[in-house]
């Protein structure tokens, strides 16, 4: 092996480092700040026991989850080299360990964004007895995509969850003309739904976004920075 | 009147007991939160469950007092208000 090949290799294993630290960074700055919103919000929902609360800081821990498994889908792909979860051969890893990671990795983030939705839905529509269909949804989506190794149907549920989302902020801000309060948030709301429809995208075709992964990195950061920036200022959490 | 929602009447309940010296009867506590009976009594049995009051007996009578949970409500209620107007919860 000549001497330039010995570069170009040493130089893709820094390419391959460089991106796993990027990963596990990215993963780290987001599952802390999802676990200080949900902790940060633990005093004021203990005291006052309010529904939308409980929905709201529900939303984070399962985005924390979601983004946990996602991490570990990653580190896979990094792992094994390859641009897709269902091109790992099986004698290289059992498909049940990976089938698993994404199956949760699914499930969680559904769950995350029916939380959110229903935090904000749930006064004008309560269904809170109902809650379970929202797993068995959830569940069944997650498990439907994995064993039909078809995972743009899940892809296809948070492009629809999106457009609701977009159609329950357009009503919202319609129906609180008078109030200056609220938009910024339901902002926020689409803007985290938008980035987290981008990293699904990512996870499900991780060559689709090259050399722009990093800015969804960093949109994806800033946008929970500031949902937690609002959460403890407004939580008077330490 | 707009109609108290479950926090506020709870604050209120829970203030009239701090502004009578941290003490009052149960009688005097129901006429004062503007409740009927009933719905007062669904209110104490939550309060006590989640130990935001105690009930002491002085001489045959049961007095209603705040717990350090009661307070730290009183103390945050605004934050609490604040939090749910602003995430629209």
């Amino acid at each position: 092996m000549g001497p330039g090949r010995t570069i170009l290799n040493q130089l893709a294993q820094q390419v391959v480092q460089a991106n796993i630290s990027t990963e596990i960074l990215y993963s780290f700055i987001i599952i802390v700040c999802s676990l200080m919103i949900y902790y940060g919000t633990k005093e004021i929902y203990e005291l006052s026991s309010y529904k939308g609360l409980k929905f709201f800081r529900q939303a984070f821990l399962f985005f924390a989850l979601a983004y946990f498994f996602r991490s570990f889908i990653k580190l896979i792909l990094f792992y094994f080299n390859v641009h897709g979860i269902f091109s790992i051969s099986p004698k290289l890893l059992n498909p049940l360990i990976s089938q698993i990671t994404l199956t949760l990795f699914m499930y969680f983030s559904a769950m995350a964004i029916f939380y959110l939705l229903y935090s904000v839905m749930y006064k004008k529509r309560n269904y809170e007895n109902k809650i379970y269909l929202f797993h068995v949804i959830s569940v069944v989506l997650a498990v439907f995509s994995v064993v039909s190794r078809n995972p743009f149907s899940y892809l296809g549920l948070n492009i629809l969850l999106l457009v609701f989302v977009l159609v329950i902020v357009y009503i919202s801000y319609k129906n609180s003309k008078k109030k200056t309060k609220g938009h910024n948030l339901y902002a926020i709301y689409v803007l985290l739904l938008f980035f987290w429809i981008l990293n699904i995208i990512d996870i499900l075709i991780p060559t689709f976004f090259q050399n722009f992964q990093l800015i969804v990195y960093i949109a994806s950061s800033g946008i929970f920075f500031l949902m937690l920036y609002k959460v403890l200022k407004k939580a008077g959490s330490n | 009147m707009a109609k108290r929602d479950r926090l506020e009447i709870i604050k209120d309940i829970l203030s009239i007991i701090q502004s009578n010296q941290n003490s009052i009867k149960i009688t005097p506590l129901i006429r004062k939160s503007n409740l009927s009976s009933s719905n007062f009594y669904e209110y104490h049995s939550e309060l006590l469950k989640k130990n935001f009051i105690k009930e002491t007996a002085h001489s045959n009578n049961k007095f209603i007092s705040l717990t350090d949970k009661g307070l730290k409500f009183l103390e945050k209620y605004r934050t609490i208000i604040n939090f749910i107007d602003e995430f629209e919860l």
